[in-house]
């Protein structure tokens, strides 16, 4: 493994998986019918079980918090515990937090504009509006774990959890940030799902509860992943557990996923690559060419509906669901695909 | 890596404001001490709202199916003005980063009656109008109107999210990752926000008084700028025009409250520690900061100890002004804009002073900058954001010399 490389040492989640600490075993997963807002109908998506924030972690407030900062602070929570750092053994200002989200704190949003609706906009409630804003979830979390480092929070069409990642690696390689929690995630609402609707995204699947052999569209998903990159020096002192080490990595908004990837390996020969995970995002599938540079000794692992119906930050859901099966030692590209010639690769190393 | 290429320039600046489009336009307005802050004109709110409005835009043309938002077009329109001012056209801006601020983004092409049965709202017309809403599609925005295909993001840090933005995008050319990097931020007005400001009791109904005793809080602006940024190595081997150096830049937040800065400014302070610290600067060689200064109470207090902080060693007080007093607060494009307006000062040796400024916080560790604005050599210079969220960000400008 190269030295320099940060390492991703822990793992939290909320997702339709369940509160999960560590990689989460994939599995089969079925979409749940829609009972939070009316529908005409039945609609289904893939959603995070309700949960007392307090029951997973002993003591969190989260009472006024839309539910992307809740699920944030949970696997926020999770993650940290997972590496089993000691916060107290860092420096608090090389703590970074960097948070991808394409919808934001949607909930609260809605909750706003309905309380311009009923009110006018000089009479909306003023408890809503800081909650609404984009790096609430990302303060959060800073705020109860005492982060002080840079804090981001970033959106990006198709790859946001792939750009979370690239960013704090970039922190932790260039001295900005020893570690990083980075999380990527999004809430379902009824404005963003019949958004979906409305733009004729949606698969079959959301308002047929038969099983289909061949699912086209999308069916929505929800949840946060949050992992822990530490860089290598602060990993090898404290003899962490490593999930993977991220040694390279790219994304591009127009770019032959290829060419990326050609990038990301750095000359390294593809038959040394064990697996390629692939994570697309907005149904894009990649392409055969890049089966045929890998060639037949390399494993793919194909996109998971769960994580695909995550929209822009379903990448980061996608990797913790492979970390289980990846092979020990092994080099992995994270390959992902968007609409509109968009993409990312990330070449990572499992120790 | 060789030191020019771990020297990050700045090569273009494009520049929106309630002044018009270009970065002279907005340094000559400045020069002149000419406050562009008035009564809300374009839209309603059922109160009053003090603001740095534009005026008159002409609408930009949909590109295939993309359908820019009144916050998209600000930002096209200053990535333009920077590409006019360069002329961005080889293959470093094909392949250029497009990082951008804004916390707004197409939230002013929603309305509350889409909550009310989102399908009926999206059916009628809001579905081609909703798809600006996710803050990506500011920097798709740029990146598919500039055709510039290299990584794409946006920044949504609240108030500090165009700094951060810019950062980033030096981050990205450290990174070797890119040939050069568009940075900056864009915000409009819209009910949204004015009204939750409104709601938090954090606007002032007259044109605001950064860092004055009798402040009474901010006035929110609309903008956009644009900074090119590049390795010394790539603006030399492509001759482009060099405008200023970014010499250090820091992020860090307070882990403290969600819309309180901490009193005693403890992450801004750090923030400019960490900034100068990694551009090789001490204390002293910082002959100007652009404040963050919103007018608000707790920030500019809570401001002005991170000052006493971070300059309280210095052998003399250091001259800080807020430019929010000339074109308010504009959010995610603040950062940006207020990057652009230390570089101009750098570039005209001109401290610009806050405007209406007449009982200034009282502090041992800062010169307030009032009355016309100095003209002076300024070789060093600071421009520092802070946010919602508790986030900060400092970046630190200097002169470019052969």
């Amino acid at each position: 493994m190269r030295s320099h490389s940060p390492c991703i040492t822990g793992i939290g989640s909320v997702s339709p998986f369940g509160i999960v600490t560590g990689p989460i075993p994939a599995r089969q997963m079925e979409p749940r019918a829609i009972s939070a807002w009316p529908t005409a109908g039945l609609r289904r998506a893939y959603l995070v079980n309700p949960f007392r924030p307090a029951d997973v972690i002993p003591g969190l407030k989260a009472r006024r918090l839309d539910r992307l900062s809740v699920w944030s602070l949970v696997a926020a929570y999770l993650a940290v515990e997972d590496a089993g750092l000691d916060l107290d053994q860092i420096i608090r200002s090389h703590a970074a937090v960097v948070f991808a989200t394409g919808l934001g704190c949607l909930e609260l949003t809605e909750a706003h504009f309905r309380s311009a609706s009923d009110n006018g906009w000089s009479g909306v409630d003023p408890i809503l509006f800081p909650e609404t804003i984009g790096n609430a979830p990302a303060s959060h979390v800073a705020r109860c774990l005492d982060l002080r480092g840079p804090n981001i929070t970033a959106s990006c069409k198709g790859l946001g959890g792939e750009c979370a990642l690239l960013q704090a690696a970039s922190l932790v390689r260039n001295g900005q940030a020893d570690f990083a929690v980075v999380m990527a995630g999004e809430t379902l609402t009824r404005s963003a799902y019949e958004w979906y609707e409305a733009s004729g995204a949606l698969s079959p699947a959301c308002f047929d509860a038969e099983p289909r052999e061949h699912r086209t569209g999308l069916v929505p998903s929800e949840g946060v992943v949050a992992l822990v990159m530490e860089s290598a020096d602060l990993c090898g002192s404290r003899g962490a557990r490593v999930y993977a080490a991220a040694h390279s990595g790219h994304f591009a908004a127009r770019a032959n996923i290829g060419g990326v990837i050609r990038k990301v390996l750095a000359g390294a020969p593809p038959s040394g690559v064990a697996l390629v995970v692939s994570a697309t995002a907005g149904g894009v599938d990649l392409p055969d060419a890049v089966r045929e540079f890998f060639g037949d000794r390399t494993a793919f692992a194909e996109p998971s509906p769960v994580a695909s119906g995550m929209g822009d930050t379903g990448g980061l859901l996608r990797l913790v669901l492979t970390l289980n099966g990846a092979p020990r030692g092994a080099l992995a590209v994270l390959a992902s695909a968007a609409p509109r010639g968009a993409c990312a690769a990330l070449l990572l190393e499992s120790p | 890596m060789s030191e020019d290429r771990r020297t990050i320039v700045v090569t273009a600046i494009g520049v929106v404001s309630p002044y018009g489009v270009g970065f002279r336009l907005m340094s000559k307005a400045l020069l002149a001490g000419r406050c562009c802050l008035g009564p809300l004109q374009g839209f309603s709110t059922g109160f009053d709202a003090t603001v740095g409005e534009i005026g008159c835009l002409t609408p930009i043309e949909d590109l295939h199916e993309f359908r820019p938002s009144r916050t998209d077009q600000l930002a096209i329109r200053a990535a333009r003005d920077a590409a006019a001012i360069s002329g961005l056209e080889d293959r470093a801006f094909r392949e250029a980063a497009v990082v951008m601020a804004t916390t707004v983004s197409g939230l002013t092409e929603i309305d509350p009656a889409l909550v009310l049965d989102p399908l009926a709202w999206y059916r009628a017309g809001g579905l081609a109008r909703a798809q600006s809403y996710p803050c990506s599609h500011v920097a798709d925005a740029v990146g598919e109107y500039l055709d510039a295909r290299g990584p794409r993001f946006a920044v949504n840090v609240a108030c500090a999210s165009g700094a951060i933005a810019i950062a980033l995008g030096a981050n990205l050319l450290l990174d070797d990752a890119v040939p050069m990097a568009l940075v900056g931020g864009s915000d409009a007005l819209c009910p949204f926000t004015l009204s939750g400001f409104h709601a938090l009791q954090a606007l002032d109904a007259a044109p605001c008084r950064p860092f004055d005793q009798n402040r009474g809080g901010l006035n929110l602006g609309e903008g956009a700028a644009v900074l090119a940024l590049e390795t010394l190595a790539t603006a030399r081997k492509r001759s482009a025009p060099i405008l200023a150096v970014l010499r250090g830049w820091a992020m860090t937040n307070d882990a403290f409250h969600l819309t309180a800065p901490h009193e005693q400014g403890r992450g801004l302070a750090e923030c400019m520690l960490l900034a100068m610290e990694r551009a090789d600067v001490a204390p002293d060689d910082v002959g100007y900061v652009n404040a963050h200064g919103t007018g608000t109470l707790l920030n500019d207090a809570a401001e002005t100890r991170a000052y006493e902080r971070a300059f309280g060693q210095r052998a003399r007080p250091v001259p800080v002004s807020s430019t929010k007093s000339y074109f308010g607060h504009c959010l995610g494009a603040a950062g940006a804009i207020e990057a652009a307006v230390t570089i101009s000062g750098i570039r005209a040796g001109v401290l610009y002073p806050t405007l209406r400024l007449s009982e200034p916080i009282e502090t041992p560790a800062v010169e307030w900058l009032t009355g016309q604005p100095r003209r002076q050599q300024l070789p060093l210079a600071m421009t520092v954001s802070a946010g919602f969220g508790g986030s900060n960000a400092a970046l630190v400008f200097g002169a470019y010399s052969e």
